[in-house]
């Protein structure tokens, strides 16, 4: 707690002495202010302390978080801010008593200005463009890709006029960034592809699921997944009592509109003693998903089971002494975001055993934009599910099988007489 | 070299000279350029009693000394028997050395793995293969093993890995979870000391080896765990507990000096 304190003292300091002082000749055009004003009327209104009922924007004590946490309510920002904030009485940006910030969002402003005059200027073109007959447009193909690159340039001005904004900024990191604008999801894939992206890319590498399973896979949708309310990182091991019930899905679309996907678990790891090798399970698949920016929420328990799950849930159980399962979880794209035909695919798609995911990605022309994995191995608790969903080898476990030493063979016998 | 017969007319020599020598043997050293260079290499049999003129102690020089051969051994150590063990297309089993070295010369491709001495090892039963993948690393060498003896390396990048499952099934056996342990009878025939009939770990304390009544060692080590304590992780930031501790030890620190102390003054007293 010193540490913020510390750090947002110059702000203190500013607030109390100079500012008052400085501004008794100047004319500004923010409203005038009295040091400390704020929090001196706001405290009398508060008729119990500010302990008991901490505000999530304005605690800063760990402990008080932690009992804010307790509550159910995150603080917001940083420690630092909220220090910050406590005796900056909640004045907005244009109000603070800076004169370079001032002069810099006046910067920022004219920037974001210009920025708005050529996004209508783009669009008059892009319209103009739409509007002219084909001949006069230089071909069909021609003017189909000049459209695409001027849309492509105007998100990328629209995305320009507001990256600078310290509100938008503030927004965000306070997670009340409103997904259906597209600085907000522009913000939000960088903050994922500098971490979390990364490592789930790691682990499905690492873990071999992309060769086994898929041949490639590039994530261009955050996953997160639930099993009750536990979140699961990529690659955790997950307890069999936990996986009983189906997962739940956050997928974080960075694009605008709506898609249709298609949501696989395979496990590649299911031990096939007769062959000496590993078999593949299909544990869950449903086709016809809407995911979106705004509605991200997809649980798979949930779906339809006449329009939506062709294969229901099937809780992962490994054998005792076999090699971890890794479930992979894959959400893949469906073609031009067409629905497929339901009862088409329930009736083809019925043996979960050995259900190649490469195989169904070419039959119906699927596309992996998001993946996540977690993992399963023998427990505590999976002689109890084994029992519970009717597993057939619960009482066989695996062994390592004896190797057999290759026979002594003398090297060059000669040279050793 | 020279001949032994070379030296009967030197030893002639010295014999003649001897009774001179004696006499002006604190004045004279003798010291031919012959002899010196004899007694370096060979030892001369001693014919008479009296001590001999070539057995005096010589001078060595450095540029004699660097041209031998004295340090030939350390230059040339034995041989590490590094290298191939397996060449390329032989059958191994997991464990099977292929290839030793100093430094990671090759590396561990498919189904192999490195030792700590970089040995490059077989890890899977197959054929052995020496390779490059550019696709991994441009320039490294890679020993790998394969299942099937036509089958070559590195595989297609995007096709799914090979793997046997080298297991077989057993029937699954339950945890035991009694304990069979020593127990002593003492009645009048004497003690009788053997092994019972297992006993459940949770009923509580048995006799145990050393005449004691209690419960087995790994059931006093999971007590806290049973009971539901554990140890709070400690918290770098919490400097109260942090002075907490260090006032502790500093007391207790005190308290052996003072015992110490007690120790040496009751010495002393005696």
């Amino acid at each position: 707690m010193a540490h913020c304190e510390r750090a947002s003292k110059p702000l203190l300091q500013c607030i109390r002495n100079s500012y008052a002082r400085s501004l008794s000749g100047v004319q500004v055009q923010t409203r005038g202010f009295q040091s400390t004003s704020g929090v001196a009327d706001a405290q009398p209104e508060q008729s119990q302390p500010f302990y008991k009922s901490p505000d999530p924007s304005l605690v800063s004590s760990p402990r008080l978080e932690r009992r804010l946490m307790r509550q159910g309510t995150a603080p917001i920002g940083s420690r630092r801010r909220r220090a910050a904030l406590q005796t900056a009485g909640g004045l907005p940006f244009e109000q603070l008593p800076y004169q370079c910030f001032q002069e810099a969002r006046k910067v920022l402003l004219a920037d974001r200005a210009q920025k708005l005059e050529e996004i209508e200027s783009m669009r008059q073109k892009i319209a103009r463009l739409q509007a002219q007959p084909v001949e006069q447009a230089g071909g069909e193909i021609s003017r189909k890709s000049r459209v695409t690159a001027m849309q492509q340039h105007l998100e990328k001005l629209k995305i320009l006029a507001d990256i600078n904004d310290p509100l938008v900024k503030r927004k965000f990191e306070d997670g009340q960034g409103d997904m259906s604008k597209p600085i907000y999801r522009y913000l939000a894939d960088r903050k994922w592809r500098e971490y979390r992206r990364k490592i789930l890319v790691q682990r499905i590498t690492q873990m071999n699921v992309v060769p086994d399973v898929l041949p490639q896979c590039d994530p261009v949708v955050e996953t997160k997944l639930y099993f009750g309310k536990r979140q699961i990182g990529p690659g955790d091991f997950v307890l069999a009592k936990d996986s009983i019930t189906a997962p739940k899905l956050d997928v974080q679309m960075f694009e605008s509109g709506e898609k249709l996907v298609t949501i696989a678990v395979v496990d590649p790891d299911v031990p096939n003693v007769e062959a000496d090798s590993f078999d593949f399970k299909m544990h869950y698949l449903a086709v016809n998903v809407p995911i979106s920016a705004v509605s991200t929420k997809v649980d798979l328990s949930q779906l339809s089971t006449d329009s939506q799950v062709v294969l229901p849930w099937v809780a992962p159980v490994s054998q005792k002494g076999s090699p971890y399962h890794r479930l992979s979880v894959f959400i893949m794209e469906q073609k031009d975001s067409q629905p497929l035909d339901f009862a088409a695919v329930k009736a083809k798609e019925t043996e979960r055993e050995n259900m190649l995911m490469r195989t169904l990605q070419a039959r119906y022309h699927l596309k992996a934009i998001g993946a996540h994995l977690f993992r399963s191995q023998w427990d505590q608790t999976t002689l109890e599910v084994m029992k519970q969903i009717g597993y057939s080898d619960a009482d066989v476990e695996l062994r390592r099988k004896k190797v057999e030493p290759l026979p002594y063979k003398r090297r060059n016998p000669s040279s050793f007489r | 070299m020279l001949q032994p017969r070379f030296l009967t007319p030197l030893r002639a020599l010295e014999r003649a000279f001897t009774p001179s020598i004696r006499s002006a043997s604190s004045l004279y050293q003798p010291q031919s350029l012959i002899t010196r260079t004899l007694s370096a290499n060979l030892t001369i049999p001693k014919t008479t009693p009296t001590p001999s003129l070539l057995s005096f102690s010589q001078v060595r020089y450095a540029s004699h000394a660097s041209q031998g051969t004295a340090n030939r051994h350390s230059r040339d150590p034995a041989g590490k028997r590094l290298g191939a063990k397996r060449s390329g297309g032989e059958y191994v089993v997991p464990g099977c050395i292929i290839f030793k070295q100093r430094g990671s010369k090759w590396f561990p491709g498919d189904n192999c793995a490195m030792g700590r001495d970089h040995t490059i090892y077989a890890t899977q039963a197959g054929y052995v293969r020496y390779y490059l993948d550019p696709l991994q690393h441009p320039d490294r060498k890679y020993i790998g093993v394969v299942f099937d003896k036509e089958d070559k390396l590195p595989y297609p990048r995007n096709a799914p890995s090979r793997r046997r499952l080298n297991m077989v099934p057993v029937p699954r056996l339950e945890p035991i979870a009694e304990q069979s342990d020593l127990v002593a009878n003492i009645d009048e025939n004497g003690v009788q000391v053997g092994s019972v009939a297992a006993a459940d770990a949770a009923t509580g304390p048995q006799l145990r080896p050393g005449y004691m009544y209690r419960e087995a060692n790994w059931v006093i080590g999971r007590a806290a765990e049973a009971a539901g304590v554990f140890a709070k992780p400690y918290d770098n930031r919490n400097r109260w507990l942090a002075w907490r501790k260090r006032q502790a030890r500093a007391e207790r620190a005190a308290e052996m000096k003072s015992l110490r102390g007690n120790k040496k003054a009751a010495k002393k007293a005696k």
